[in-house]
């Protein structure tokens, strides 16, 4: 079967390659012909991985040890599930993921993003067959998962701390989100190439950016999760390189997509346009590369690989080769409008995208600072926590205040007196909330407040855009209230889609600031019967209980929790001992509010012999808000996802000039 | 509009070098990065520093009372310092783990910052090859 899996990835590399190599030769002589046989080998190498991808899952299922990618990451005792997700959990699987994923969304966007044109097609095939070549190349050659060795008896099993239902999403997401974004890279480098630097390539690829971007956001939201229900330290993000490996390219794919819906209503922007999503397709190789190349200390990587290199050539040539392309195509970039005033709609998306940028930069800045400083001192260092929480407070509070300003303000130019009116009952609200936060006593965090009032004087905003929308809507003719606001989505998907996710973002503003700002964190030594209080609440520990599960020792502390005299439920913190992979893992017990949004975490920090316990406990107010904001994102994003009849009778009448003349 | 500057690059300018200001403003506050050093390269620093190493020996002492006591060692080397450390220890900690702690030496014991151990993750599960 081994056999089977090398021969699909060969056959899948030597099509991507006929894609580049035949495609780049279609695109520039116009060969007709040859441009479809490109795009049909693009087709076939998708299916020549979804066999590779077969054999390995058939591997895996058959616990087949003689695959050296099965033995190293599964063994017998691991349930089923989990032996299916180890495709994912080792380097080469991750990589065979990678190009499964690339393939389907080449074929997906080459057959369904006509639109832009034959010339630009015929360019944006071969670039998607550069990406895949490159990772097709490295299966073949460099990490084949289908390597053999003798069939061992037994596997060495899979991470204890992958063992966990996130790792059947939250990786997948990821990679359809990393993985997405070679789809609008690959259409402006189209777009370049075949000199067709109109917006067709944007308008062709929105769904695809705003899917990538969405996948994105929600791999993350589930790997905090995940960190936050498993990794047990009490919280959901750590500034680690591998978690800021995905949030810069997400915040250079918001920042693109804000600012190409200022070159399609404007005409404005187009080289920064096309550098944004350079910037985003560049961090989002940079990000997997840091992943499995493990050049920079994280907790998340586990090799030290022969692939970083390969890597690091390939972003190299990516980003000069692009870089060298929006250079030789400058004057064809030339804008077609000028901002006119500093207080328009325009201005705010600018603002905006110069704070994402600014933010994604710094980031990126600290994760490269220990290769840097090595480089120029001699001396590795490294950047933590402050320095990222600093510049997220100098970048992402204005960022958050924007949210609100721009919906409201005009497109071109807009009258401060109309900006008096809109600005006013959102400022009111925001006052306000001020000033009950800080009689509540939220004063001990400047930041918390801030960002609570700034948080208010959003969703104001926005609820006001609702409202005013709504009656609008009904005042043009005989509609119901609800049947107004339908309908007022229905016609505006992409602008009321963006301010729901506006909203989710708001509530994640308050979620991590809640559980930053305000948190309250005990730890105390218990003896069976004795008891600790953290804000309010009484903890009593009653004693162990140990069981023996198929391949892991559980042991849990019985944590009884009383507010005042009223019980309010067992709770079980511990730990794990796995036998197979001789590791211990912590399983923390969190009671959630859900009237108040709060959780009380607690944490078994250290089980000791005389049968007491090292007990650690939190306090965070809101949190559950960020895991609310996940599903609000993901509402938002749909709305603005969702297939639009009229936008596209409008997109067709906008182009048909156009598709008359290629 | 002849003479007239598009103000968008008023806006890009003023914003970088206002991104570029608070950044200087930063670095120069809070000075550089946390230096990461291995045993044998501690002698001399007497400020905050990551230490990283390798866990060697037997280790002693509870980390949730007066410290949980153990040695690290250059993870390519053979210069040992002992290492006393409080606060929540990392399920993988053990013999053999490479770990980073931040502190400082004194009197030729690091003296760990509380809750700062990480440990990296085990090479078990990639092997060399």
């Amino acid at each position: 079967m081994a056999d089977l899996g090398r021969a699909a990835l060969v056959t899948s590399f030597l099509l991507l390659l006929y894609a580049l190599v035949g495609g780049s030769l279609a695109a520039w002589k116009g060969r007709r012909r040859l441009a479809e046989s490109a795009q049909n080998a693009l087709l076939g190498s998708f299916a020549a991985t979804v066999v590779a991808t077969a054999v390995l899952v058939g591997a895996l299922a058959r616990h087949d040890f003689s695959f050296q990618y099965v033995a190293d990451h599964t063994s017998r005792e691991l349930p089923l599930g989990y032996t299916l997700t180890a495709f994912w959990g080792g380097q080469e699987g991750s990589l065979l993921l990678w190009l499964l994923v690339l393939s389907g969304y080449s074929v997906a966007a080459v057959l369904t993003a006509r639109r832009v044109g034959r010339e630009v097609l015929a360019w944006v095939v071969p670039t998607l067959g550069l990406v895949g070549t490159f990772f097709a190349l490295l299966l073949v050659f460099v990490a084949s998962p289908f390597a053999t060795q003798a069939a061992v008896a037994d596997g060495a099993g899979l991470n204890p701390s992958l063992q966990n239902p996130y790792m059947a999403i939250h990786p997948p997401m990821l990679y359809l989100g990393y993985v997405g974004l070679t789809v609008p890279f690959a259409f402006a480098m189209g777009a370049l190439l075949a000199r067709r630097t109109d917006e067709r390539w944007i308008v062709a690829t929105r769904r695809w950016t705003l899917a990538a971007w969405a996948f994105l956001g929600i791999g993350q939201l589930l790997g905090a999760h995940w960190a936050y229900v498993e990794i047990g330290w009490g919280g959901f993000y750590a500034w680690d390189p591998v978690e800021n490996a995905a949030l810069m390219p997400w915040l250079a794919a918001t920042a693109f997509l804000h600012s190409v819906m200022i070159q399609e209503k404007r005409g404005m922007l187009k080289v920064w346009n096309v550098l944004l999503v350079v910037l985003a397709f560049g961090l989002s190789l940079f990000g997997t590369f840091l992943t499995r190349s493990g050049i920079i200390q994280s907790i998340h990587s586990f090799t030290q690989s022969s692939i970083g290199p390969w890597f690091l050539g390939f972003i190299c040539l990516i980003t000069a080769g692009s870089l060298t392309l929006v250079f030789a195509r400058l004057p064809l970039l030339r804008a077609k409008t000028r901002l006119e005033s500093l207080v328009s709609r325009e201005a705010t998306f600018l603002y905006n995208n110069l704070l994402l940028v600014a933010l994604a930069l710094t980031i990126l800045w600290g994760v490269v600072y220990p290769i840097l400083s090595e480089v120029v001192t001699g001396q590795t260092a490294t950047v933590s926590k402050p320095y990222y929480n600093f510049f997220l407070h100098t970048f992402g509070l204005p960022l958050l205040l924007l949210m609100g300003i721009g919906p409201l303000v005009a497109w071109r130019r807009a009258s401060l007196r109309a900006l008096g009116r809109t600005f006013l009952w959102p400022l009111a609200a925001a006052l306000i909330a001020g000033i009950a936060l800080l009689a509540a006593g939220a004063g001990s965090s400047r930041i918390g407040v801030i960002a609570y009032t700034f948080s208010v004087f959003v969703l104001a905003a926005i609820a006001l855009e609702f409202v005013r929308g709504t009656v609008a809507r009904k005042a043009l003719g005989g509609l119901g209230w609800a049947a107004a606001f339908s309908s007022l989505i229905a016609r505006n998907r992409r602008r009321y889609g963006g301010y729901v996710v506006h909203a989710s973002v708001v509530l994640l503003a308050i979620g991590v600031t809640g559980a930053s700002a305000y948190e309250t964190v005990r730890e105390s030594r218990l003896k069976p019967g004795q008891s600790m209080t953290v804000a309010g609440d009484r903890l009593v520990f009653r004693g162990f209980r140990s069981r023996l599960e198929s391949n892991h020792r559980a042991i849990r502390g019985l944590v009884d929790v009383y507010r005042g005299d009223k019980y309010l439920g067992r709770y079980t913190p511990g730990k794990n001992q796995y036998f197979a992979e001789d590791q211990v893992s912590n399983e923390v017990s969190i009671r959630h509010d859900w009237l108040t949004g709060g959780d009380l975490f607690l944490i078994a920090d250290q089980v000791n012999s005389n049968g007491s316990i090292d007990l650690k406990a939190l306090q965070k107010p809101l949190v559950n808000l960020l895991w609310l904001a996940g599903f609000v994102f993901v509402g938002g994003a749909l709305i603005a996802l969702w297939p639009d009849a009229r936008e596209e009778r409008r997109l067709a009448e906008r182009y048909a000039g156009a598709t008359v003349r290629v | 509009m002849p003479g007239k500057r598009s103000p968008v690059r008023l806006i890009v300018a003023l914003s970088v070098a206002a991104v570029l200001a608070v950044f200087l403003l930063y670095t120069s506050i809070a000075g550089g990065g946390t230096p990461v050093l291995r045993p044998s390269q501690l002698a001399g620093h007497h400020g905050r520093v990551s230490l990283m190493g390798q866990v060697v020996g037997t280790k002693s002492g509870d980390a949730h009372a007066d410290g949980l006591r153990f040695q690290l060692r250059d993870v390519k080397g053979t210069t040992t310092v002992p290492v006393v450390y409080k606060g929540s220890v990392p399920d993988l900690f053990k013999t053999g783990r490479d770990v980073v702690v931040d502190g400082r030496l004194r009197n030729g014991v690091f003296v760990a910052v509380p809750n700062t151990l990480v440990t990296k993750c085990p090479s078990k599960y990639q092997p060399k090859r």
